[in-house]
C-alpha cells in the first residue's frame, strides 16, 4: 500500500514501522502493526482505549520494547531504547499526563533532566523564541504552579520543541484543553507540520479532533491496524464502524467516539430535560470550601442543587476541583466550610460512611483508589458499602449473598468467572460494572459519577451512559462530573462549569452555545450567572 | 492516574488465560514450595552437618526426639504452642486491618508482668485471699494480662492515629521501654520483686514470688505428658478467632480497612476506630499470651524473671508470617515452631557443635519463612499487573 507523499523531500518516510508486535502477557497490545509518518503530514492514530495506540507510539519513544518487528527512521532501521536515544534521532513525545514541577519556574522545568552545564540565559531565550513563532503566550519566568492547565501542556509542547525534533507525538493532548484551546493546539501543529516540515503523529480516540486536524489517519482496533485513509475521504460513520468494529449509531455513541453534537435536537433530549423541577433538590451544595493536599481552596464557595430526575454536567477542565468534590462526596474529605444536604438533611462532611449512609451513591474517578478492592471478590465488592444486606446478626449469610451477588451480576451484565472470582480477575469495563451494581442497587437518592467512562470501550461507555439515564428515569439525582464534554453534552439535562473550585456559569442543556461553554470553562467570567437559569 | 494509561490493552475479555491458570494451580503450587523449601533446607543442613564431621540422622533423630518422641516431650510442645497461637492470632487481626504490628515480645513481657503484679497483689501478700479463690486470681490474672498487653500496643496505636507515628516503628521500640519498665519493677519491693531480708546476695537472682499452686493453670496428663489447660483454652479461641475474621461482616470490615483504607473509608470503616481496636487486641492476646507463660507452668516455675519472654513475641510473629493471615493455619504452624523449639534441647547431647545446631534450626525456620514471602511477591505482582493493564 502506498501512499501519496504531502511533499517532495517525504519521498523517504520519517518513521516506518514494520510488522512491530508488543505483547503484555497474554494481551497483545500491538499485532503486527505496520506503519507509516510522513514529514509534512498530521498522521491521526485513531483508535479506542486499549487499541494500542499508545504503547505503539511508546515504541517509537522508546518507552515501551517492542518485542518484534522494525523501526525505520529516515529510511535506516534504528534501536530506540529509551526516550533520549529517541531524541537523538529527533523524536518528541507530548504525554498525555504533564510532568511538570509546579513550584519552579517555566525555564527551571525545560530544563530540567539536561546534564553537564546549563546556561539559564541561553534557554530562556529558547523558550521565548520558540512561543514567539508558535503564539504560545508562554512567559520562562512564570511559575508553573499559578498557570492553568491549557498553559502547562503548552509548557509540556515547549519542553519537546527546544530540542527541534522533526518527529513529534501528541498522546491525547485535547483531553485537559478547552475546545477554544483545542483549536489553538491545532493551529500550532499545523505551523509546525507546513513550514517547518516536520512529521507530526497525533493518538486520539475522538472522531472529531482526527477529522479536523490531520491529513490522513490510521486506525486500530485490538492491536492492529484495521484500516488507513487520507482524512479528506473519510467520513465520521465509516471511521466509527473501523474504529469500534461493527455499525454503531452515531446519534446514541456519538459522544463515546469524540462527536459534539452541535445541533440541538430537540426531540432527541429526552422528556426528563425539563427545565423547571418540583420541589425541593435532592442535594444541595452551600458555599462548600474544601482544602486538598497542595492547594488550598481546591473547592471555593461552591453551590450546587441537583434534583431528583436530573442529571446535572459540570464540565471543566481537569483539575478546577472535579477530585476533590467526588471526594467531598465520598466522605473522603472534610470541608473548611459550607454545608452538604442530601434530601434536605444535612450531612457530616469527612466521617467515615456519613455520605453513603445519607444516600449518596458514588462512581469515583480512580476505581482503585475508593471505589472498590481488587483483592476481594466481586460478591464481597457489590456488598462493602451495604453488608447489612447479605448477613445476619453481624455474620455473613454465605448463601444469600452468593444468590444477590448471582443476581447483580446477571442484571448488570459483568463478566466475571463468579461472584467469588477476585475483582482484580475483571476488566475494567466489568469492574466499573460492579461499582455501579453496587452502587444503584443500594437504592441512592444522589449519584455522582466522576469520570465514570474514562478508559472504557465503546460499549462500556455506551452501557454506562445508559445506566446513568436508568437512573434518572428511576428519580435519581445524578451529578456527572467529566472532563469529556461530549459525555456531558450527551447525558446532562442542566450543566455547570467548574472553574478554580467555584461554579462559574450554568445553563440547560437546551440552551447550550458551545463557544460560550468553552469560554467559561477556560474560565472567562459569565455575567449572565444570575439570570441564566 | 497516570500508571493506569501506560498500557493500553484489550478492554473485553474478563479472565485472560495465564489468569485462570494461576487460579487452578494456586493451592499445588503453594505446597509444592512448602515442600520445595523443606527438602531444600533438610539437604543443606544435613550437608552441613556431615560436611562437619556430626551425623545427620543424629541431629534430625534428636529434634524428633525432643519434640515428640521421648517421654513427655509431646505435652512440652503443646505448652509451649499456647503463647505461640495466642501471639500468632493478635498479629492476624493487626495484619488484617494493615497495621505492621512487630513488638509482640514487649506486649507480652509487659502483659506478663501486669498479669504477675495482679496475681500478686490479690494474692495471698496482700491478705485478700479469703475474698478471692485462686481460681478467680487466675482468671484476673489472664484478664490483667491481655489489658496490660492491650494498654502497651496501645500506645503505638495513639501515636499512629494520634500523630501518624508510624507503629512499625513504636512497636518496635516499645520492646526495649517495656524489657526496662519490667526490670524497674522487678526491683522493687512494692511493685513485683520478693520482699528480701537485706542480704546483698538476693540482688543477684532477681524474680517475683512464685504463684501459690491453686493460681496455676491446672494440667493435665495424658500418657507421660503433662500440659496446661490452656492448650484446649486456646483451641477454643482460635475457633472463634477464625468465625469472626473469617465470617462476620466485622471481620469483612476490618480486612477492608486493610485492603483499601479510602474504599473501606467510604462504606463507613472510620480507620482510627477500626485500627484502634485491632492493635488493642493484638496486645491483648501477646498479653494474654505472657499471662499464660506465667500460669501455665512450661515457661519457668510460676514466677516472672528478667528475659521472661524468652522470644514468644518474635516467635509469633513468624508464626502469623507463615500463616498468611489465616487464623486456622496460626494452630499448625506454631506446633512447628514449638517443635522447633523443644526439639533443639536434644541437640545438645548429639555431640554436634552448638554452631551448627543453631544453623540447622535457623534453615529450617527459613524453610517456613520462604513460601509465604514468595506468595505475598506472587499475589502482590498479580494484583499489580491486574491494576495496570485493566483500567
Amino acid at each position: 500500500m502506498s501512499l501519496t507523499a504531502g511533499t517532495a523531500e517525504s519521498a523517504v518516510p520519517a518513521v516506518e514501522f514494520r510488522g512491530v508486535n508488543k505483547r503484555f502477557g497474554a494481551i497483545v497490545a500491538c499485532d503486527d502493526v505496520d506503519l507509516v509518518l510522513h514529514r509534512g503530514r498530521i498522521h491521526g492514530i485513531l483508535g479506542e482505549n486499549g487499541a494500542g495506540k499508545s504503547t505503539l507510539m511508546k515504541v517509537l519513544i522508546g518507552l515501551v520494547p517492542r518485542d518484534s518487528g522494525t523501526l525505520f527512521v529516515d529510511g535506516i532501521p534504528v534501536v530506540i531504547s529509551d526516550p533520549l536515544d529517541a531524541a537523538r534521532y529527533g523524536i518528541g513525545m507530548v504525554h498525555q499526563h504533564f510532568s511538570l514541577v509546579e513550584p519552579l519556574t517555566v525555564w527551571e522545568n525545560v530544563m530540567l533532566g539536561d546534564e553537564g552545564r546549563f546556561d539559564p540565559l541561553e534557554i530562556r531565550r529558547r523558550i521565548g523564541e520558540i512561543s514567539e513563532r508558535y503564539g504560545l503566550g508562554i512567559e520562562s519566568e512564570a511559575v508553573v504552579a499559578d498557570l492553568p492547565v491549557g498553559l502547562r501542556q503548552r509548557v509540556e509542547i515547549i519542553k519537546c520543541l527546544r530540542r527541534d525534533p522533526d518527529i513529534i507525538i501528541f498522546d491525547e493532548p485535547t483531553s485537559v484543553l478547552t475546545p477554544a484551546e483545542s483549536e489553538q493546539l491545532f493551529d500550532v501543529l499545523r505551523q509546525a507540520v507546513q513550514e517547518e516540515n516536520r512529521a507530526v503523529a497525533l493518538v486520539s480516540h475522538k472522531l472529531n479532533e482526527v477529522l479536523g486536524a490531520t491529513d490522513e489517519i490510521t486506525i486500530m482496533r485490538s492491536g492492529r491496524v484495521v484500516d488507513r485513509v487520507e482524512t479528506r475521504e473519510a467520513d465520521a460513520p465509516g471511521l466509527a464502524r473501523s474504529m469500534v468494529g461493527r455499525e454503531v449509531s452515531l446519534r446514541s455513541s456519538g459522544a463515546a467516539l469524540g462527536l459534539v453534537v452541535k445541533l440541538i435536537d430537540k426531540t432527541g433530549v429526552e422528556d426528563a430535560a425539563v427545565s423547571e423541577y418540583e420541589g425541593n433538590p435532592v442535594l444541595t451544595l452551600t458555599d462548600l470550601v474544601v482544602h486538598s493536599n497542595d492547594r488550598k481552596n481546591a473547592l471555593d464557595t461552591l453551590s450546587l442543587d441537583v434534583h431528583a430526575g436530573e442529571i446535572v454536567g459540570v464540565a471543566g477542565v481537569e483539575g478546577n476541583g472535579q477530585e476533590e468534590l467526588t471526594a467531598l462526596m465520598s466522605s473522603l474529605v472534610e470541608a473548611v466550610s459550607g454545608s452538604v444536604s442530601v434530601d434536605g438533611r444535612v450531612v457530616e462532611t469527612g466521617v467515615a460512611g456519613s455520605m453513603a449512609r445519607a444516600g449518596v451513591a458514588v462512581v469515583p474517578a480512580d476505581r482503585h483508589d475508593s471505589g472498590v478492592v481488587l483483592n476481594l471478590t466481586v460478591a464481597e465488592n457489590l456488598f462493602l458499602v451495604e453488608p447489612e444486606k447479605v448477613s445476619r446478626r453481624g455474620l455473613w449469610d454465605s448463601g444469600l449473598m452468593t444468590r444477590r451477588a448471582s443476581e447483580l451480576i446477571s442484571e448488570f451484565e459483568i463478566q466475571a468467572a463468579g461472584p467469588d472470582a477476585p475483582l482484580w480477575s475483571l476488566s475494567g469495563g466489568n469492574q466499573q460494572r460492579v461499582v455501579l451494581a453496587r452502587e444503584l442497587s443500594n437504592n441512592p437518592k444522589v449519584l455522582i459519577a466522576s469520570q465514570p467512562t474514562r478508559g472504557l470501550d465503546v460499549g462500556a461507555i455506551e452501557y454506562i451512559s445508559n445506566r446513568l439515564r436508568g437512573a434518572r428515569r428511576d428519580g435519581v439525582g445524578v451529578l456527572l462530573i467529566s472532563n469529556e464534554l461530549e459525555e456531558i453534552l450527551d447525558l446532562a439535562d442542566r450543566i455547570v462549569v467548574l472553574f478554580r473550585g467555584k461554579i462559574v456559569g450554568e445553563m440547560l442543556r437546551s440552551d447550550v452555545d458551545l463557544e460560550h461553554l468553552g469560554m467559561l470553562m477556560g474560565g472567562a467570567i459569565d455575567d449572565l450567572v444570575e439570570n441564566s437559569y | 492516574m497516570t500508571i493506569t494509561n501506560d498500557l493500553e490493552v484489550e478492554e473485553s475479555r474478563s479472565v485472560s488465560p495465564s489468569d485462570r491458570q494461576t487460579l487452578a494451580s494456586g493451592a499445588g503450587f503453594t505446597v509444592l514450595l512448602y515442600f520445595g523449601c523443606f527438602f531444600g533446607a533438610v539437604t543443606l543442613s544435613a550437608a552441613l552437618v556431615q560436611a562437619t564431621g556430626g551425623s545427620a540422622t543424629e541431629v534430625f533423630g534428636a529434634l524428633l526426639d525432643g519434640s515428640v518422641r521421648a517421654r513427655g516431650r509431646w505435652g512440652q510442645t503443646l505448652g509451649i504452642s499456647v503463647p505461640l497461637i495466642l501471639v500468632g492470632l493478635g498479629t492476624v487481626f493487626s495484619g488484617r486491618a494493615g497495621l505492621i504490628n512487630i513488638g509482640q515480645e514487649g506486649q507480652l513481657y509487659f502483659g506478663s508482668a501486669v498479669a504477675c503484679y495482679a496475681a500478686l497483689r490479690l494474692g495471698d501478700s496482700a491478705g485478700w485471699t479469703e475474698v478471692f479463690p485462686g481460681p478467680l486470681v487466675l482468671i484476673f490474672c489472664l484478664v490483667a494480662g491481655a489489658l496490660g498487653g492491650a494498654f502497651w500496643a496501645g500506645i503505638a496505636g495513639a501515636l499512629r492515629y494520634w500523630r501518624r507515628v508510624p507503629e512499625v516503628l513504636t512497636t518496635l521500640l516499645l520492646v526495649t521501654v517495656a524489657a526496662q519498665v519490667v526490670g524497674y519493677g522487678l526491683r522493687k519491693d512494692w511493685l513485683l520483686a520478693v520482699p528480701r531480708d537485706g542480704s546483698k546476695a538476693a540482688w543477684r537472682n532477681i524474680s517475683t514470688a512464685q504463684l501459690p499452686p491453686d493460681q496455676r493453670m491446672p494440667r493435665i496428663e495424658v500418657f507421660g505428658n503433662s500440659f496446661p489447660i490452656s492448650v484446649v483454652i486456646v483451641l477454643a479461641i482460635t475457633a472463634v478467632v477464625t468465625v469472626v475474621l473469617t465470617r462476620s461482616v466485622w471481620g469483612f470490615r476490618l480486612r477492608m480497612l486493610g485492603l483499601n483504607s479510602r474504599t473501606a473509608h467510604r462504606a463507613g470503616v472510620a480507620e482510627s476506630r477500626y485500627g484502634m481496636v485491632a492493635i488493642f487486641i493484638s496486645g491483648g492476646f501477646a498479653g494474654l499470651a505472657g499471662a499464660m507463660m506465667l500460669t501455665g507452668g512450661d515457661f519457668g516455675n510460676y514466677h516472672l524473671t528478667p528475659g521472661f519472654s524468652v522470644n514468644i513475641g518474635f516467635d509469633g510473629l513468624l508464626v502469623a508470617l507463615v500463616a498468611r493471615q489465616m487464623p486456622i493455619v496460626v494452630v499448625p504452624t506454631a506446633l512447628v515452631f514449638a517443635g522447633l523449639r523443644t526439639g533443639s534441647g536434644f541437640l545438645a547431647a548429639t555431640g554436634v557443635e552448638r554452631e551448627i545446631t543453631k544453623i540447622v534450626q535457623a534453615m529450617l525456620v527459613l524453610a517456613l519463612l520462604i513460601p509465604p514471602a514468595i506468595l505475598f511477591v506472587r499475589d502482590r505482582r498479580r494484583a499489580m499487573t491486574a491494576t495496570k493493564s485493566r483500567t
